[in-house]
């Protein structure tokens, strides 16, 4: 028996090639299906933008193949998808899941996001999971949710577009009602504004130079669309103000917003500057009641938030090994007893071949005497088995069985169904 | 028993001030139960306490008062979750309490039962008033502290561990409206017993003060309401008048010194 995770990560693979890996929720079944028929008894796919990996049970020699066939095919220009990828195995296949249900794996350190995804994985995978990764998968979600509640690793921003939404936070509280104004279309704007909307603002308005890219982004996010010269009077409603432009130069002035600040009636006002170069004048933030925030300044929080996650990360190891060994010794103890089922049948065939043989020879005994010797033997192997067959399920419990396993194999020729 | 009592307060007060106040200290956050948990057996023990006294004098209206202090800082942490108003208020409760027991305190039986029921609801009433301005002189000042960080940046631990702008800004709002009344029925409960049962008008000192009181906390409040001041310009108004009261209070003891009357 084993475990194996054959994929692709963000330390491994460039974006260009995870996005080719990324498996839809409706492509995971076949994908499963495809790669179990290569020879494992049980598998999940775990894919999100950051990774791909295929967490297998029992996996057989043929499986690598499959794996890296099946990721290769979505590549072009023969490229081979093993050579962005990884394999992991047993212990350390179980350490890798709970790191990355933890978010110790992440791109940003402690994320929740991928808490779901795991849940999310699992759940697709359900039917072709086995007994084994369905264990794997529910401890993994339990692990991730005690590292986050026994550590910080979680606390704080430690991205920008989270860092956005700490900095609106501590000046409105409760996010949600507050009015967002999206001024320009750039990515992190976009990304930023996914990140306010999920705390419950409403991006009311988006602005952009050409109208037809404010009209495309405002019906995604159920807004109204304006040119930039319209957006200055609305900065007298507004509460937030993402700006993300391509403008070479400030245009956001203080003339601008000074002139509708006076409309606000004391209430602040948050600008985050996400564009480089920056889209609004230093001189804004001096207004009373304007915070304005750039990237660097956003930067400075997630950086933040990210030392002290780091600071976290001993005692989230300490807690995911401590986990390792409890399902490892679960795991051995599985493999354990089967194991040792047919070591002893081993023996005791052994044992009734050789009574059987003495029997013949010594025909005058009697048949109580017979009995004797055939009860003898069995208490005579009883005997010998005692010791190593302790000394196994104790080495299970302590999650070494799976060891002192393959060792009782070598030596005794066992080729029970565990061999993979 | 009034020592022992108000000694136990002070030391559950300390302990859950301390706990609540620690990650300021870089220590791990306290789970919220048992800072709000110690601060109310405090409470509860403190209150026993008061039961026992005569409200006359000063020690035990700094007593009411710091009782004051604790509950209104347990409920800006159950309603608004404004922890950090334990900065003020843990250590101007606690040496509200010390200085009453320093002045001393003694059981009152005779007074409570020669005034009856309207001077400890005019105590009652106008230690809460003055407590609810002093919680909004406490959030302002957070306000402002809050206000020159995110302004200038800082992202701290002001800027992690207190509330954020607005919320700070709304319990001085709620302070403000709340003390208001408060202060209000006080005053004239105060006027009324003074008529009622000396037959005259309350001394120039109690007048002077109660209403000067009344007048600072009654601007506060218009300024807010009906000119809508929010923010920097509304804490402003909460420290200055809270100042006002405050130096008023101090000069007319000067005045007239002693610790048998509050004024």
């Amino acid at each position: 028996m084993s475990i194996a995770i054959l994929g692709v990560n963000h330390r491994t693979a460039p974006l260009e090639v995870r996005e080719r890996f990324a498996h839809a929720p409706h492509e995971v079944p076949e994908a499963l299906t495809r790669v179990l028929a290569a020879g494992a008894s049980g598998g999940v796919l775990l894919s999100t933008c950051n990774r791909t990996e295929f967490y297998l049970s029992e996996p057989k020699e043929g499986v690598p193949e499959a794996v890296w066939g099946l990721l290769g095919a979505r590549l072009s220009g023969h490229r081979s998808a093993e050579q962005y990828g990884y394999t992991t195995r047993d212990r350390d296949a179980v350490r890798h899941l709970y790191r990355v249900s933890a978010g110790l794996d992440s791109m940003v350190l402690g994320e929740s996001q991928i808490q779901g995804q795991v849940r999310d994985a699992w759940e697709t995978s359900r039917p072709q999971a086995g007994p084994v990764l369905h264990r794997l998968f529910q401890s993994a979600l339990l692990v991730g949710a005690r590292v986050r509640t026994e550590t910080e690793v979680g606390v704080g921003a430690a991205s920008v577009p989270s860092a956005a939404v700490a900095v609106a936070s501590k000046i409105f509280g409760n996010l949600t009602g507050r009015s967002a104004l999206i001024l320009g279309a750039g990515d992190m704007a976009e990304l930023a504004a996914s990140c306010l909307v999920g705390e419950g603002a409403r991006v009311t308005l988006v602005a952009n130079r050409t109208y037809e890219r404010a009209r495309a982004i405002a019906e995604q996010l159920g807004a109204r669309a304006l040119t930039l010269e319209e957006a200055w009077g609305f900065f007298a409603e507004t509460d937030i103000v993402l700006c993300s432009t391509a403008a070479p130069h400030a245009v956001v002035t203080w003339d601008r917003v000074a002139r509708a600040i006076k409309a606000r009636g004391g209430r602040p006002l948050c600008i985050l500057d996400l564009a480089v170069p920056r889209d609004v004048e230093p001189a804004v933030g001096q207004l009373e009641n304007v915070f304005l925030y750039d990237v660097d300044d956003l930067q400075a929080v997630a950086g933040q938030a990210a030392a002290q996650r780091r600071s976290e990360i001993p005692a989230a190891e300490g807690i995911v090994n401590e986990e390792v060994d409890r399902f490892w010794a679960w795991y051995g103890g599985l493999v354990v007893v089967p194991a040792l089922r047919e070591f002893r049948e081993r023996l005791d065939a052994v044992r009734a071949q050789e009574i059987e043989r003495a029997l013949r020879r010594f025909k005058h005994l009697e048949p109580e005497d017979r009995e004797q010797l055939d009860q003898f033997s069995r208490a005579l192997l009883n005997k010998f088995l005692h010791a190593p067959t302790l000394a196994l399920k104790e080495a299970a419990e302590r999650g070494r069985g799976y060891a002192l396993l393959g060792a009782l194999k070598e030596l005794f020729g066992l080729e029970g169904r565990d061999d993979s | 028993m009034l020592v022992n009592l108000h000694l136990a307060a002070l030391a559950l007060y300390t302990v859950s001030a301390v706990l609540a106040l620690a990650p300021f200290a870089g220590a791990r956050p306290v789970a919220r139960g048992w800072t709000v948990g110690l601060a109310v057996l405090g409470a509860v023990l403190h209150a026993i306490a008061l039961s026992q006294l005569s409200f006359a004098g000063v020690a035990p209206a700094l007593s009411l008062l710091a009782l004051c202090l604790v509950v209104l800082q347990v409920c800006s942490e159950l309603l608004l979750r404004a922890t950090t108003v334990a900065l003020f208020t843990a250590p101007l409760a606690g040496g509200f309490v010390g200085l009453a027991l320093l002045l001393g305190l003694a059981p009152g039986a005779e007074e409570r039962a020669g005034r009856g029921v309207w001077f400890i609801l005019h105590v009652s009433l106008s230690v809460l008033g003055l407590a609810l301005l002093a919680l909004a002189f406490i959030a302002a000042a957070l306000y402002l502290v809050q206000f020159r960080e995110l302004k200038a940046k800082r992202f701290g631990q002001v800027f992690q561990l207190f509330p954020p702008l607005e919320r700070i800004d709304h319990l001085n709002h709620v302070a403000l409206v709340a003390g208001f009344p408060a202060l209000t029925i006080g005053v004239l409960i105060a006027i009324g017993y003074a008529i009622r049962y000396a037959g005259k008008m309350p001394d120039a000192a109690q007048l002077v003060w109660g209403s000067f009181t009344w007048v600072v906390l009654g601007w506060t409040v218009w300024v807010r309401v009906a000119r809508h001041w929010a923010g920097r310009r509304a804490a402003f108004a909460s420290i200055a008048g809270f100042a006002a009261v405050v130096l008023v209070y101090a000069a007319l003891k000067l005045a007239q010194p002693g610790v048998q009357r509050f004024l």
